[in-house]
């Protein structure tokens, strides 16, 4: 295992893509202090920013410690191993990761998994905007594994979700899943407004109180729901479907003890 | 002053007649001379390298509004190709519409030292021409969209050629262009109302023409004002199945308008235009038909838009076109963006994938066209920038021109379509490095009108492109991917006598590049009366003082002044 | 001595109306007709401003002193290039020129560089980015509209020619306009207090058709039987574009999307489940839908209160959505209303010269983008950077505070024309040109039509004009980092070769026979 402890808090963005497993594997402290980071415009290695010590355990494979909440890109398309970060980190943590797992205790930046393809990230603090969402423009949203979050979230969660499970603790912010494709999305608390906004396909199950835009229509009610092969959530849940705009047959699942203001859709049952 | 000897290279010059030759070429200042005193001369030392003039492309979409509208609607594009800056260089980014700079840089890098932009609106000309201006290293012109012009329109229904010439050369002029450019004639007006002419012979809503009259017309007007370019023609039906009956009526409708035996007009990004079939399901290949007609005929000249199987963007003036195409499905975005009596526009990513039966013939298509039309002088190699795919997949295009190897394997990674609807797999022709030099060079800028590029005669402009083949050791055919890479890096390249690229990499940046610009001097210049203005006024809505590119917009400028008949 | 100047382009908003007649004496603008009365506060009294900064000045111990130009310039370059990560911002009040030599300026530094375009119609960009646009310039609109929206934007007060020389006041070649006569008495009133008042008056005696509130009330059948072009009218308030709309729909704040979404579902068939969406009755929405469907040009202009509002850019991709689906049915465009004169213009500069139309990041050594990352606003707000330079702008009077205190943490460098806010709290203040009224450059106007602003006075001695002052900057950073043994750009030279400048003689054109002549004579 290779530490790595920040020596100072940074001022200003530190862009770090180089830690990853697999840039780590087999290589000295030695060539791992020499990779090249940057902070701000200026050129410096890892062992200018960090205090880097290996340990015998083989897993986790990289710890982080320290004020990180300015280091951006870590564990960028990493495919393998572990990492963990003890404390805040920036954004686009674990960016187009392709496996392995990166474990955040503290609160994660924007752009967290971001176009992931597999993998997990277990985010104990809150995570921040975007979380699972594509770079600008895109549409090449998660494609599959695993992001739990025991806090809130930020605004537009799981955009263009293509595979792959999203659990949220706590409350979300708005868009949660917009345009989401296939997937699953669970909040167990509430939801900022125009939740599954533009959703063609997948599931959002929200246990709390939200807002069902005009363009969703009632489907059924249900009396329980699954997220994946190990949960099910029990309710009952009524169940929308939309976003009929885009012709879109996602399922959105919402508690129905929790959000009295929407029972006036069962007349439409 | 300075003087460079190329020293003991091929020489390929198909405009001179030079095939393979070795011999030396002698370089003073930013012209090509005979001689020149060795002592003093930098010398390079083309030993086993091909020498050619700098490549001329006469249709990519570089600069302007909508170019740059494609720029900021594709921040996914860019990212994955991200340009680092360097003493030498600007920073920017590439992929299917780099940044300017980026675009000079890789042109350059692949021998290429002038480029013809596909269309700009001439109200939004400046904007163009300030991109233009931040393309370093390479000698630019661009194509003004007059076809869908109301005073055009106006004019040509009533017949009156002469008026319809003065303001096309005024159009010509405060648009600082280079030829007049005509886009889905009668379509582009059309679509103001969300309409569309579907053949030559349909009337174009609220001004009684036809597509048929708007190309005649221009023809007649292009001669009258003597321009060095023929009309530039996007046909109409452009990217519709079936279309190829489209194109061979327009060619046919244009026939009698050669006289001389000359082209009259330039249609382009063929391939698109050249589908058979009722519809997408029967899509066939129309290239024998059209291959047919121009080889028995010399009144028209094309380029490919061959298609590369990338992730790119399209952009045309066409908007109708680009909408039909967003309605197929599939498409995340699609920008329209119309001008106000002038023309219409639009933008849609696209990504060619082998796998589709559609792609994968419309890439066998141009391919097919270029290899069955025997004459190289009537069709040049292009990929209609980024309609086809960016234009630094022209050395993959010349594989699959000079090697029947790299078709091969190319057919086997594509949709059985390719291979079953075309007549590509039969066709076993393999240009030479004289023909490439023709579809790239000497092909375009003879049909540009412009003497001083696509050769190496005494007199020429200094722009040369040395590619790391040696056509005695090395077969372009077999090796194909030896030499895709020689044309993609040139060991050198030449811009105005100054050595700008050296092994692939940028040597020197701070060649401007001239714009080319025409000047077509009528007898009475158009008369901007009163009532010229009034109209104008009710026209735009941007006043007539206002309207021309000054000469603040060209930094550095290469004017060809022609003497109109009118 | 006075002369008059024709078609002077207004450097004020987005319109950029080039039709001003501007008569100046002595060096100053004594009059300007055919312009609002915006541009008449700037044009003829604004920029004559008594705090305008005539010297560079230096904050020494609290206090700004004035100091040469060249001492300005060299402290200026020090703190950038001392800078790990300075941030340049603001570029939508100059034009593309100076933004030209900025973009060059930050790729040299490695620096962030934003546009002010990221606190008002950035969301625009974004949306544009997601979902493309169906867009089309003005005059398109003026000659074939037959239904104008305008959506969460006052053009009577934002962009006061807006109504007049695009849209409803306007005459086209296949749409006429009901207005225009009233609108032919309204122009012998030149200020915007008299041209309200009037219009108000006109308003009462007999109004062409009487805008309908609704909020609850009957549904707009008048969208049906009116002939000509309409005008709707989508805001939060009863604003004075309200007045003169056919009809307006007054919506809940922060409704946009859900009631842009149920058009949406309208104008595709669509069953909605709910009675009232943002406060307006479906039957209501529906009448909306079938004007949109049946019109044969539509167009939706929108302004900050979609952009800056819930949902941001989401607003304006569900917007663009709806203008796209129309197009299935009939012609339809979307435009934003952008603010600055040439906020547009920067956006494209950036975009041509690095992909990106703002919020890039240079600290990599290429550009990156991305908004929330990069933007002034976001990055500001986390303490990103260490050095800020604002050129054309006055974020220190409509930034929160929060990201002030921020800002004032690392020194400053402004480049305005007057003592504004920011200015104020500059460390190093230079003095700037009025672009567009002193001196001339290219604009780019809300639908990207480039033209070029003239120069109608002479600028106070002394004072540079962008595009130089910036120049200077760049060529002292790259000479102290010289110094520092780091490696710099080159700055851009002039042909190598003097006859490239001249026209190629050799071209073989029909010209050509005159030159021969003349060789002839000359051998005679």
């Amino acid at each position: 295992m290779i530490t790595l402890t920040a020596l100072r808090s940074f001022s200003v963005p530190v862009q770090a893509p180089c830690i990853t497993p697999e840039n780590f594997a087999g290589k000295s402290i030695t060539e791992i202090k020499a990779l090249p980071v940057t902070e701000g415009n200026c050129n410096v290695t890892l062992g200018d920013l960090f205090k880097l010590e290996q340990t015998p355990e083989e897993t986790p494979n990289i710890t982080l410690n320290g004020d990180l909440g300015k280091v951006k890109r870590v564990g960028q398309a990493m495919k393998s191993g572990e990492i963990v970060i003890n404390g805040n980190i920036g954004m686009h943590t674990g960016e187009k990761m392709a496996g392995g797992k990166i474990v955040i205790t503290g609160n994660a930046g924007g752009w967290t998994g971001s176009e992931m393809k597999k993998g997990t990230i277990e985010i104990h603090g809150d995570g921040g905007d975007y979380l699972a969402s594509p770079y600008r423009g895109n549409d090449l949203g998660m494609k599959g594994g695993l992001i739990t979050v025991d806090g809130n979230v930020g605004s537009d969660v799981g955009c263009h979700l293509k595979g792959g499970i999203i659990k949220i603790k706590g409350s979300a912010g708005r868009f949660l899943g917009y345009h989401m494709n296939d997937g699953v999305i669970y909040v167990e608390k509430d939801c900022d407004v125009r939740t599954g906004a533009c959703m063609v396909g997948g599931k959002i199950v929200v246990g709390g109180t939200l807002e069902i835009l005009p363009s969703f229509t009632i489907d059924s009610i249900k009396p329980k729901v699954k997220v994946d092969n190990i949960t099910s959530v029990t309710g009952p849940f009524y169940v929308f479907l939309g976003d009929l705009s885009e012709h879109g047959t996602g399922k959105l699942f919402v508690n129905k003890s929790a959000n009295s203001a929407l029972k006036f859709y069962e007349k439409y049952l | 002053m300075t003087e460079i000897l190329i020293k003991n290279g091929f020489v390929v010059d198909p405009r001179n007649k030079i095939n393979c030759e070795k011999m030396d070429i002698a370089i003073k200042d930013n012209k090509i001379v005979k001689k020149i005193n060795e002592k003093q001369a930098q010398i390079i030392d083309a030993s086993g390298l091909t020498i050619m003039a700098g490549g001329v492309d006469i249709h990519s979409h570089i600069a302007g509004a909508e170019v740059n509208l494609g720029r900021i609607i594709r921040p996914e594009d860019h990212y994955k190709d991200p340009v680092r800056k360097t003493p030498i260089t600007r920073s920017g980014t590439g992929y299917s519409i780099p940044s300017t700079f980026v675009t000079g840089y890789r042109y350059a890098e692949m021998g290429y030292t002038t480029v013809f932009n596909g269309s700009i609106a001439s109200m939004k000309a400046k904007h163009a021409h300030e991109e233009l201006n931040d393309i370093p290293l390479l000698d630019k012109g661009t194509f003004i969209l007059t076809g869908d012009w109301w005073f055009v329109l106006e004019n040509l229904a009533k017949n009156n050629i002469d008026e319809c010439a003065r303001l096309v050369a005024w159009l010509i002029h405060s648009a600082r262009g280079y030829a007049i450019k005509v886009v889905n004639p009668g379509g582009l007006e059309s679509w103001g109302f969300g309409r569309n002419v579907h053949s030559i012979d349909d009337q174009v809503p609220n001004f009684c023409i036809t597509p048929r009259e708007i190309m005649r017309g221009l023809i007649k007007v292009n001669k009258k004002l003597n321009m060095p370019h023929t009309i530039h023609l996007h046909t109409n039906n452009l990217g519709v199945p079936g279309n190829y009956q489209t194109t061979l009526d327009t060619m046919k409708a244009l026939e009698d308008l050669s006289t001389d035996g000359k082209p009259v007009a330039h249609i382009t990004h063929i391939q698109f235009a050249c589908f058979k079939g009722e519809n997408w399901r029967k899509f066939k290949s129309g290239a024998e038909d059209i291959s047919k007609y121009i080889n028995t005929h010399n009144h028209i000249t094309l380029d490919m838009g061959q298609v590369t199987f990338s992730d790119t963007t399209t952009m045309t003036a066409d908007g109708p076109f680009e909408f039909s195409l967003y309605e197929m499905g599939g498409h995340l975005k699609w920008v329209n963006s119309d001008v106000e009596t002038e023309s219409s526009g639009g933008i849609i990513p696209f990504e060619y994938k082998r796998n589709s039966p559609v792609n994968a013939l419309q890439w066998s298509i141009g391919l097919e066209l270029a290899l069955l039309i025997k004459d190289p002088w009537k069709i040049f190699m292009t990929t209609d920038h980024p309609n086809g795919g960016p234009f630094y997949d022209y050395p993959k295009v010349l594989a699959w021109l000079y090697s029947k190897k790299a078709r091969e394997a190319t057919l086997k990674k594509c949709h059985k379509s390719a291979r079953k609807k075309s007549l590509l797999p039969s066709i076993n022709r393999e240009l030479t490095l004289y023909e490439i030099a023709i579809m790239t060079r000497a092909g375009t800028a003879q049909a540009l009108g412009l003497p001083n590029k696509g050769h190496l005669g005494v007199g020429a402009d200094a722009d040369v492109a040395i590619f790391n083949i040696n056509p005695e050791t090395l077969d372009i055919a077999q090796k194909f991917r030896t030499a895709r890479r020689a044309f993609a890096h040139a060991v050198y390249t030449l811009k105005d006598g100054v050595i700008v690229t050296k092994d692939g990499q940028i040597v020197n940046s701070q060649i401007p590049g001239r714009t080319i610009w025409v000047d077509a001097q009528t007898k009475d210049p158009c008369r901007i009366d009163d009532d010229m203005k009034r109209k104008f006024k009710e026209y735009w809505t941007m006043e007539y003082e206002n309207y021309p590119v000054t000469d603040h917009y060209i930094k550095v400028s290469d004017k060809v002044t022609v003497k109109a008949s009118v | 001595m006075s002369k008059i100047i024709n078609n002077v382009v207004c450097p004020i908003c987005g319109c950029l109306c080039d039709d001003l007649e501007v008569t100046v004496e002595n060096n100053e603008i004594v009059k300007m007709k055919n312009g609002c009365a915006v541009c008449d506060a700037k044009m003829v009294h604004g920029y004559k401003s008594e705090e305008r900064i005539l010297k560079p000045l230096i904050r020494k111990d609290g206090k700004l002193i004035p100091v040469s130009m060249d001492e300005a310039i060299k402290k200026a370059a020090q703190i950038l290039a001392d800078a790990k990560y300075p941030l340049l911002f603001g570029w939508s009040s100059t034009v593309g020129e100076a933004q030209r030599i900025g973009v060059e300026l930050a790729e040299e530094l490695g620096s962030a560089l934003d546009n002010c375009c990221s606190v008002c119609h950035g969301p625009s960009v974004m949306a544009t980015q997601e979902i493309g646009i169906p867009a089309a310039t003005l005059g398109q609109t003026r000659h074939r509209a037959d239904l104008i929206v305008y959506w969460a934007c006052n053009p009577w007060a934002s962009h006061p020619r807006h109504v007049e020389r695009y849209t409803a006041f306007t005459s086209g070649r296949f749409e006429s306009s009901e207005w225009k006569n009233y609108m032919q008495r309204l122009k012998a009133a030149s200020g915007r207090k008299k041209m309200e008042m009037a219009s108000k008056r006109i308003a009462r005696v007999e109004p062409p058709i009487k805008p309908k509130v609704c909020f609850t009330g009957p549904p707009p059948q008048m969208l049906e039987q009116k002939p000509g072009r309409k005008m709707i009218v989508v805001d939060v308030r009863k604003t004075m574009t309200a007045e003169i709309a056919d009809y307006f729909l007054q919506i809940e704040p922060n409704r946009d999307y859900e009631v842009i979404e149920a058009l949406r579902c309208l104008v595709t068939d669509q069953e909605i489940d709910v009675d009232k969406v943002g406060g307006i009755p479906i039957d209501t929405l529906r009448d909306v839908a079938d004007a949109m469907m049946n019109c044969e040009f539509g167009v939706i202009y929108f302004g900050l209160g979609m952009t800056q509002s819930l949902g941001r850019f989401r607003n304006i991709e569900i917007a663009i959505a709806l203008a796209r689906d129309l197009n299935r049915k009939t012609k339809f465009v979307i435009s934003p209303m952008r603010g600055h004169f040439n906020v547009t213009g920067a956006n494209n500069v950036f975009a041509w010269q690095t992909g990106y139309p703002f919020a890039i990041d240079f600290s990599q050594g290429y550009p990156q983008f991305n908004p929330g990352e990069n933007t002034a606003v976001d990055l500001l707000k986390r303490g990103d950077n260490d050095a800020t330079l604002i050129i054309a702008a006055d974020p220190g009077a409509h930034f929160p505070s929060v990201i002030m205190q921020n800002m004032m943490k690392h020194p400053l460098i402004t480049i305005n024309p007057d003592m504004n806010a920011i200015s104020r709290l500059g460390d190093v203040v230079f003095p700037a040109q009025w672009c567009g009224i002193e001196y001339a450059g290219t604009a780019y106007r809300m639908d990207t039509v480039p033209i070029t602003l003239k120069k109608v006075v002479e600028a106070p001695p002394g004072v540079l004009t962008d595009e130089e002052l910036l120049s200077r900057i760049l060529k002292e950073v790259r000479a102290i980092k010289i110094k520092r043994g780091e490696p710099v750009g080159q700055t851009e030279i002039t042909p190598t070769h003097p006859d490239t400048t001249k026209p190629s003689p050799t071209h073989k054109t029909p010209a050509k026979p005159k030159q021969t002549k003349k060789t002839k004579e000359r051998l005679k």
